[in-house]
């Protein structure tokens, strides 16, 4: 997405720089906040958010980590931030979690296809993606920055402010929940 | 299927091993290879893998004046990163409290000075009113 010649602009202050950086990722950043808080609104104010701390941080980016990487735990940053400023924070981490187990019906309203549709590479997004809205938040904040957007378990937990062992706790509940709700909803 | 190792025990490990691949060897490994059931459930967590993996790439479009609204803030976006970043620099910290400390400094003195000259013209008033009295 980001070349390393158009942050060593940024760092050096150059305003079209800092406007290209934004063209190139605002739809990743936007998306990634807007998968994680649930509502167009506040993944906006989330994407203006990270850009102010874009710009702060750019600075003591090294680049020893990827830039996606880095932008990626800022918007998850930001977006737990803005949870815990509305107030919902612990409200959606202390979400019941029934471990069922079982059938995928019933987490959500959504019309899951049934079937072996992923086996067959009839790749179902809508699908994945209702599965995903329809996991509580305690969960489907695991899954999104581990497995979508590569987060390490252990900088999810100290986004999350858990330990390594219960992100990894959820993130096994998640994704068997998942593999439920795509291929076992004829159960 | 492999009598030491039981679907059973197989099944939970699924979703992390799903992630990793498979190791070399093993009784984990050798179930898998035996039991077309766990072998199956290990390859539905690795397609939700898959699919999660690419849904990086899958864009939300925002709304359309977004980006424009967005690009407007830049400016000041960018200035409370430079006013961010310099008060966060320390060397910019040492020389706002020396020049806060030789304001407070230059104040006290201004003001010791102003007294100490508001008395002497008092006291100077007064020596001038007495001689004009004894005239």
């Amino acid at each position: 997405m980001v070349s390393p010649e158009l942050l060593a602009a940024c760092r050096q202050g150059d305003p079209d720089a800092f406007e290209e950086v934004v063209r190139r990722t605002y739809r990743h950043v936007y998306t990634q906040a807007l998968r994680l808080v649930g509502d167009r609104h506040e993944a906006e104010d989330v994407t203006q958010d990270v850009y102010l701390r874009v710009f702060r941080g750019l600075s003591g980016f090294r680049g020893e980590s990827q830039f996606e990487t880095w932008l990626y735990r800022i918007v998850a940053n930001a977006a737990i931030n803005q949870l815990k400023r509305r107030g919902r924070f612990g409200q959606l981490m202390a979400e019941p979690e029934p471990d069922r187990g079982g059938t995928g019906v019933g987490a959500g309203n959504f019309d899951l296809p049934s079937g072996e549709i992923l086996d067959e590479q009839a790749a179902d997004r809508d699908a994945l993606t209702a599965a995903l809205e329809s996991l509580p938040f305690s969960l489907r904040s695991v899954v999104i920055l581990k497995d979508v957007y590569g987060l390490s378990c252990q900088e999810i937990g100290e986004e999350l402010g858990t330990t390594e062992g219960a992100v990894k706790v959820r993130l096994h509940r998640a994704r068997r929940r998942l593999k439920d709700l795509l291929f076992d909803s004829e159960g | 299927v492999s009598p030491a190792v039981t679907c059973d025990d197989v099944l939970p490990l699924l979703p992390e091993l799903a992630e990793g691949g498979l190791r070399t060897a093993g009784p984990i490994e050798a179930h898998l290879e035996s039991c077309a059931s766990c072998s199956a459930e290990l390859g539905r967590y690795r397609a939700v893998l898959q699919e999660l993996g690419a849904l990086s790439q899958v864009v939300v479009e925002p709304s359309a004046q977004f980006l424009a609204g967005l690009l407007a803030q830049m400016p000041e976006a960018r200035r409370r990163a430079f006013l961010y970043r310099m008060a966060a620099d320390e060397r910019v910290q040492h020389a706002a409290l020396s020049l806060g400390g030789a304001i407070v400094g230059a104040t006290a003195i201004g003001l010791l000075w102003w007294r100490v000259t508001r008395r002497s013209l008092l006291t100077g008033g007064v020596a001038v009113q007495e001689a004009g009295d004894s005239a």
